[in-house]
């Protein structure tokens, strides 16, 4: 048995089935193979439901901390582990089905099984929908791999998802543990930092570098949340290296080696968040001919070609930064890269956006990589969301807008948000950086009151020299590559 | 380059956040042949003790560290030589790709293109090029590289417009399905084309531009944009050309034409620019240079169904005024009934408008650009005039304007050509005297 399609597809997360789907728009015989879940790991054990528990985890700490300050008073909250973790289910089946629906409405060919290429043009293909052990061949004029990324082991903490977790199982614990040390202290270690701790979890992240989110983030942005996290009772360890486990009785013993000193801490459940790895040892991807660089990534060119002409890789397993709308939209180039259009990945920046509380989102450059590009002459400044009348009413005013534009110019580079709804805030700053847009093309745009949104406005305004709500000057200019403070 | 060449190891990128790792042990030494993806050497991380495997296979020439040694990500560990990468070719191995090296995702760096000969115009991302991502696609699709193209919007932004005109130079590879016009139109980057809407419920009738319309907007835009314009009038007493045209009118019937004023003011403009080269000349912009003609290829003006066009008389200083009179009716006819062969609107150094047939005593005619002057005839009016004793006398006046291109023709000059020029027209025994 064998089947032929114009472009195949290999993986279903936000890179691959929306390749599938444009593929499919364009008029090309298309097929997705998919091996657990379509949506992949974005929409089934990332993504959406760290998203639907850091919510409901939200609307908990408030009733909790905030409602009575409201003069609400809630009495005996409890959670229902089991309901929110079936609830947080049904939102990841909700949006794997959609997916599915979607597939099948554009005419896309959906397989579910494994696949692995026999030579550049064939991959040979086992269906887990019928059961069967027999293999059959499958045949494309193109290939497009969105295999994805999986979290990075490390020696002595192998994976159970029981004790020793991954995102992945930390993500499906139906019950909260008492305590938990997270290794690791990137944005999925902290997303998960702030759901269990938020529900009671004793949480210690130990982090290796000097600081959490380390390179991940404006550090201005995640010192914010670091402190807020010690606030509500995390213990953060810098500069600490996990060494070791052992098992005594229910407890984890973790030995841990902090500024040279070693010590041991006790704990329930391990998680171990020190980065994603590309799936490229999966699949065979050798008996295609393709070659990877040394991190594990096959090697694309701007239009996510593989040395390979015919065969396309986008997502986690082309590259960093392993993001799912990055991969999506690398999904849509290649499609229509084969369908004979013009295109070429051509983006000034991929926005950020980590969901601790409060969140972080970016845009652009920092103000080291601005340095780095040449830009020497810099217009620093941030507007708080205390000043934010629609933050304070919601009593969430942690955190900053922070501008970054050239000096000459007035050409906004970088917009780096901690604090309330920094994500959704965030979808302006990445069109102005795309759009090339000056910090008065921010500044003169109306901005609706009363909205957080209107910290952008403010912030360029700061940027500026001149915002309204806050008693400043631009708290830093960088004339060639020296700070200048005001 | 397969063989031969030596092929760097890098230590990978550990993890998020991981900058360096210590080198706990090395798994090979000089002189051992290695296969891909076995391992090399293990280093220890904040984290974890890594792995490191060589990309490639080959033979260990040189280990770049000591055990001990701590050694930042992206520093090359060792290098192999006679490395042939596991698959087909080496040249890729060999080639410093530039890969994402920063674990920030708010930053994208783009992949070197393995192809050798991309079939797209690099991205954008990396350079400072300004231009809005739909500009950018509209580039790609035109086939301009719009890292090239000189920006005309705020702070150097390469706006939509510029890109086109940009295409229209670069019109060769343009793709179809734009709309993006594909001749050698607006040549110059930078004249605004801004929309137009009518108040609401007004009677409108939009018409597409196109044939001679466009052609004539076209040129005529490219020539008010590139050349500073600057017109003369005067009017001079063709009494003496009126009479001596009425007493040619047997003459020629007999020879089957008409005569007209067109062909004394074609010798007389010749005559002048005899006088005055700079106006039977063109500008090369490109070179800086001024070119002077030695031959005058005449355009005249004609009002054709369709709107403007120019037929061109060649070497018309070779041709008798009846010569000239016959090429005249005949090109004339023929511009009207749409029947004129390309080459015949082709290649005039110096245009004539006569709009006096018509009407309108002075007008500011539009220089056909490359040319760098144009004559505007008038209307023919009887006058009253003072004589130099005072004495009232009729006169046929007509009015004739030089517009020249004031990078190459001043004003003063221009005001001695005309002069000179009326002075021949006013005496036609003398034209004939300075004709050649």
């Amino acid at each position: 048995m064998s089947q032929n399609f114009d472009v195949v597809v290999i993986g279903a997360g936000p890179g691959g089935y929306v390749s599938a789907i444009r593929a499919a728009q364009l008029g090309l015989k298309t097929a997705v193979i998919e091996r657990e879940f379509l949506g992949g790991v974005c929409l089934n054990v990332g993504c959406i439901p760290s998203k639907a528990l850091i919510s409901a985890t939200h609307f908990l700490h408030k009733a909790e901390h905030d409602s009575a300050t409201m003069g609400i008073n809630i009495k005996d909250i409890s959670v229902d582990m089991k309901k929110l973790v079936s609830w947080k289910q049904s939102v990841c089946d909700k949006m794997s089905g959609g997916v599915n629906q979607l597939l099948k409405a554009n005419g896309v060919t959906v397989l579910m099984g494994d696949a692995e290429f026999k030579n550049s043009k064939e991959l040979s293909f086992k269906s887990k929908a019928d059961n069967t052990t027999q293999t059959e061949v499958i045949t494309a004029k193109n290939f497009v791999i969105a295999t994805g990324s999986r979290p990075i082991e490390i020696p002595g903490f192998k994976f159970d998802e029981k004790d020793i977790l991954s995102s992945t199982g930390a993500l499906a614990l139906d019950q909260i543990p008492k305590s938990l040390v997270v290794i690791g202290g990137g944005y999925i270690g902290l997303e998960i930092t702030g759901i269990l701790s938020k529900l009671g979890t004793q949480v210690t992240v130990v982090e290796a570098t000097p600081a959490v989110l380390n390179g991940v983030v404006d550090p201005e942005c995640a010192q914010i949340v670091s402190r807020k996290l010690t606030k509500q009772g995390v213990k953060i360890l810098t500069n600490a290296k996990a060494k070791s486990q052992k098992k005594s009785g229910t407890e984890f013993e973790i030995t841990i080696e902090a500024s040279g000193k070693e010590q041991t801490l006790k704990a329930e459940k391990v998680l171990v968040t020190v980065g994603r790895k590309p799936n490229s040892d999966q699949m065979n991807l050798k008996a295609a001919g393709l070659q990877l660089d040394e991190r594990g990534f096959i090697k694309v060119d701007a239009q996510r070609r593989t040395n390979v002409s015919h065969i396309f890789a986008i997502g986690d397993i082309c590259g960093q930064p392993m993001l799912a709308h990055k991969a999506s939209y690398e999904g849509v180039l290649v499609a229509e890269v084969l369908s004979g259009m013009n295109r070429v990945y051509d983006v000034k920046s991929v926005p950020a956006v980590v969901f601790t509380d409060p969140e972080i989102s970016s845009a652009g450059m920092t103000e080291i990589e601005a340095k780095a590009q040449g830009f020497n002459d810099l217009l620093i400044s941030k507007f708080p969301f205390a000043a934010n009348g629609r933050a304070v009413s919601m009593m969430e005013t942690d955190g900053f807008v922070k501008m970054i534009a050239d000096a000459k110019t007035h050409i906004l580079l970088g917009v780096h948000i901690v604090g309330p709804e920094a994500s959704n805030l965030i979808s302006e700053a990445i069109l102005a950086v795309e759009m090339g847009a000056r910090l008065e093309d921010l500044a003169l745009t109306i901005h609706p009151h009363p909205t957080l949104g209107e910290t952008m406005m403010e912030a360029a305004e700061a940027t500026l020299g001149h915002a309204i709500h806050v008693i400043q000057k631009p708290l830093r200019s960088v004339k060639n590559g020296k700070d200048v403070t005001h | 380059m397969a063989n031969g060449m030596a092929t760097n190891v890098k230590l990978p990128e550990l993890g998020e956040g991981v900058t360096e790792g210590e080198l706990v042990k090395w798994l090979v030494k000089p002189g051992d042949s290695v296969k891909p993806d076995q391992t090399v050497a293990e280093v220890m991380t904040d984290k974890a003790t890594v792995e490191v495997p060589s990309p490639v296979n080959g033979t260990v020439k040189d280990l770049k560290f000591k055990v001990g040694d701590v050694i930042k990500v992206e520093s090359v560990m060792l290098t192999l030589e006679g490395a042939i990468s596991s698959i087909e070719t080496a040249a890729s191995a060999t080639m410093p790709i530039k890969t994402q090296t920063t674990s920030t995702p708010a930053t994208t760096s783009m992949s070197a293109p393995l192809a050798a000969s991309a079939s797209y115009y690099p991205p954008v991302a990396d350079s400072k090029t300004l231009a809005t991502p739909s500009t950018r696609r509209l580039a790609r699709e035109a086939g301009v590289d719009i890292n090239q193209v000189p920006g005309t919007g705020p702070a150097g932004r390469v706006t939509r417009d510029d890109v086109m005109a940009g295409s229209a130079v670069n019109s060769a590879t343009s793709s179809g399905g734009l709309e993006i016009i594909p001749s050698g139109a607006y040549k110059t980057p930078g004249i605004p084309r801004p929309g137009y809407q009518g108040p609401v419920g007004a009677t409108e009738e939009r018409v597409a531009i196109r044939g001679i319309r466009k052609k004539i907007a076209e040129n005529m835009q490219m020539s008010k944009h590139i050349i500073p314009h600057f017109t003369l009038m005067d009017e001079a007493n063709v009494t003496e050309l009126v009479t001596l045209r009425e007493s040619l009118k047997e003459y020629a019937e007999q020879a089957k034409t008409k005569i007209t004023y067109l062909p004394f003011a074609i010798k007389a403009l010749i005559a002048t620019c005899n006088e005055f080269s700079m106006f039977n000349a063109s500008i090369d912009d490109a070179a800086q240079e001024i070119v002077y003609k030695k031959y005058f290829n005449i355009g005249f003006a004609a009002d054709t169904p369709n709107g403007l066009v120019v037929p061109v008389i060649k070497n018309a200083d070779q041709k008798t005024i009846l010569e000239l009179s016959y090429e005249i009716l005949d090109l004339a006819k023929r511009a009207r009934d749409g029947k004129l062969k390309p080459d015949e609107m082709k290649g005039a150094t110096i245009t004539i408008t006569n709009i006096g047939s018509v009407g309108g005593t002075y007008a500011t005619p539009i220089i056909n650009h490359p040319e760098v002057a144009i004559l505007g005839m008038y209307k023919i009016q009887d006058r009253l005039v003072l004589g130099t004793n005072k004495e009232i006398s009729t006169q046929k006046t007509m009015n004739f304007t030089i517009t020249g291109d004031h990078r190459l023709i001043d004003g003063a000059v221009a005001a001695h050509f005309l002069k000179s020029f009326i002075r021949k027209i006013e005496n036609p025994g003398r034209l004939m005297m300075e004709m050649k």
